[in-house]
């Protein structure tokens, strides 16, 4: 194979497999809560700070550090929903009061990094170092470990949603929540889980990332625009199509981008999922909702 | 007409519904005494020792609340979660800046484009996202605000500038004014700008295009089952929108004497979120007040750095969820207790709600 088709293939496979990691997040949190948390990317800033810091500060090696990480990442979500989504829940507006509470959280986190660390790019490890070559394509084995978790995860999503008491209680509220709660499912504490898991998959994805774009206070926004557009291509509330459209934007961008050239790989997926919504506006999996109109 | 029907106004003349006439709201002395109070203001400010930075400090303020009162427009009273407001303020901004820039024009003829260019890019914004709800448009739109981005950095030279935008733009030129004159000249025109935004919006919002608008934030179904044209409505507003913000642009470009590509970055739309949020959503004089106080409150917290970024975002979210109506209601119901010309109180302005859409499988 040539070298081009190898690395179009390779970044496709990996980034997709990224964009899919934190699509999944979005995409539970919008099936089950309503809510469009654009505090994704801090999130995923939060979870990737805290391991710097543990890596640099407290010089602790990264296999500890990830876990630490993500448990961060989890509790500043949860805690994002004590303060600022359960006191809407229920209430009109609440899409609109969680959005804007959303972005405002986005940018303080920001600040906060800014604060706390500084401005400046900062690196952390790789969990598994080294690299092999096929086709003249480095290969690196932190690549390998970030595509193998995130298909891990999905199963293991995937399991959780359909196996599990907890699963079901999630499915139950995202599918009708007066009648979950008259099931006697705790309606607002499944909401503070779902915000929970996905904050420990964005926390992943901020920690297993940071190797390759580096860690800025910021770094987070393009990563969660991305897993916009895959929740979007893929059906809103949709696992599969989180998992399905990652794949398939990654992929497209990537063969735009070495096909090309790097300044047509964005302008080609947002006209791709333009294309998409005027054929199919729910998505690749998207169930479309019952409208009388 | 009939006589009896003038026989029975005569004898009872029917009341008009408060929201039916908002004009009878507002006092022809308030609207008198604002207005020429914010026209002899700069006279009176050059006086002082920081009078100038005060003019200057309006000057932002008019342009601001220009953007802010059109977002709002989409945003608080059409229900759109439009996030491209900053991007149709690039357009407008480098629309006269190019035609200055590269082409020499006068730039009082420069900016008579900015909106219409505004308006076109609108239109295209609009027709691929403006049928889809919600999140969908939220996406949509800050995809649009990237590409922007993308195209104003890296574009050709003319646009880009090789990078950083364009820097040096002509300004606006008053015959020989110069110092103090002309920026009392340069506060005019921004006023002026304000003015007639503020009217078209004021007028937009209680036309039956504006009724049309919020029937539809509140009740899509209904609205829409009463022969509301969904679609038509919301690229009305969304070009009328566009219309003030590209001037806003155009006139931010000649003021500055250039447009930078860090105008993209996210602090700005938060700025202007938080305007729209602090003063009130969803209202008229929301964005007016929260431009006002966010405009000041920076001049505060400027010294604090990173800090005022933080304490915006906190602000923001706060207020979203624990004071959804914004400082607005507070000031009307002052209003029409003490400067109303009619003592009766206003219809309210509840918050909009979109409905819910989604699941997850």
């Amino acid at each position: 194979m040539s070298t081009q088709l190898v690395q179009a293939i390779w970044g496709g496979v990996l980034f997709g497999s990224v964009y899919g990691l934190m699509a999944l997040g979005l995409t539970l949190v919008w099936g089950a809560v309503r809510l469009l948390n654009l505090a994704h990317g801090a999130i995923f800033v939060v979870g990737a700070y805290v391991a710097y810091f543990v890596v640099s500060r407290l010089n602790l090696p990264i296999l500890i550090a990830l876990p630490i990480g993500v448990f961060a990442a989890a509790a500043f979500a949860y805690l994002m929903h004590l303060t600022f989504i359960r006191p809407v829940i229920g209430k009109p507006g609440f899409d609109n009061s969680t959005l804007i509470a959303t972005v405002g959280i986005s940018i303080a986190v920001s600040a906060a990094a800014i604060l706390i660390f500084d401005p400046q790019y900062k690196v952390i490890p790789p969990v598994i170092a080294g690299n092999f070559t096929v086709s003249n394509v480095q290969i690196t084995k932190q690549g390998l470990l970030v595509i193998g978790t995130s298909l891990a995860l999905f199963g293991l999503v995937y399991l959780f949603l359909t196996y599990t008491r907890q699963g079901m209680a999630i499915r139950a509220v995202s599918q009708q929540q007066e009648a979950a709660s008259l099931m006697s499912i705790p309606v607002v504490r499944t909401y503070g889980m779902v915000i929970a898991i996905s904050g420990a998959l964005a926390g992943l994805a901020g920690v297993l990332l940071s190797p390759f774009f580096f860690l800025n206070p910021n770094s987070g926004f393009n990563p969660m625009i991305q897993a916009l557009i895959v929740t979007i291509f893929g059906g809103l509330g949709s696992v599969r199509g989180a998992l399905v459209a990652g794949f398939v934007l990654g992929i497209f961008e990537s063969f735009v981008e070495v096909y090309y050239g790097v300044a047509w790989a964005q302008p080609g997926v947002f006209l791709l999922i333009i294309l998409m919504l005027i054929l199919r506006p729910n998505g690749l999996f998207g169930i479309g909702e019952v409208r009388r109109l | 007409m009939s006589a009896q029907a003038g026989v029975a106004a005569g004898i009872a003349r029917p009341k008009l519904d408060q929201a039916a006439a908002p004009w009878r709201r507002v006092s022809v002395y308030t609207v008198g005494v604002v207005t020429l109070v914010l026209l002899g203001l700069p006279w009176l400010l050059v006086r002082l020792d920081i009078g100038t930075y005060l003019i200057t400090l309006l000057i932002l303020f008019f342009v601001q609340a220009v953007v802010a009162q059109s977002w709002n427009l989409i945003m608080g009273y059409g229900g759109i979660y439009s996030f491209a407001q900053v991007a149709l303020f690039a357009v407008g901004g480098w629309t006269s800046g190019v035609l200055v820039h590269s082409l020499g024009w006068n730039p009082f003829l420069a900016i008579l484009f900015s909106p219409v260019v505004a308006v076109i890019a609108a239109l295209g914004i609009g027709l691929p996202t403006l049928r889809l709800r919600g999140v969908y448009v939220v996406l949509l739109t800050l995809a649009f605000h990237e590409l922007a981005r993308v195209f104003a950095v890296t574009g050709p030279r003319f646009i880009s500038g090789g990078g950083y935008g364009l820097v040096t733009v002509q300004t606006f030129q008053f015959g020989s004014a110069i110092g103090d004159q002309r920026t009392i000249y340069l506060y005019y025109l921004a006023g002026l700008i304000f003015a007639i935004a503020t009217f078209v919006i004021w007028r937009v919002i209680h036309s039956p295009l504006g009724v049309a608008m919020t029937a539809l934030r509140d009740s899509e179904t209904y609205a829409v089952s009463r022969g509301i044209n969904q679609f038509r409505v919301r690229m009305l507003l969304f070009t009328i929108s566009a219309f003030f913000t590209g001037l806003a642009g155009g006139y931010s470009t000649h003021y500055n004497g250039g447009i930078s590509t860090t105008i993209f970055d996210f602090p700005r739309i938060i700025d202007l979120l938080a305007m729209i949020v602090i003063g009130g959503w969803g209202t008229f004089g929301g964005p007016i007040l929260g431009a006002g106080l966010v405009i000041g409150l920076d001049q505060y917290l400027v010294a604090l750095g990173s800090y005022q970024t933080l304490i915006l975002g906190l602000m923001l979210a706060g207020i979203a969820v624990f004071a959804p109506q914004g400082l607005w209601p507070v000031i009307r119901n002052a209003y029409d207790k003490y400067l109303a010309p009619e003592g009766t109180p206003p219809p309210v302005e509840a918050p909009p709600t979109a409905p819910l859409e989604g699941g997850l499988s």
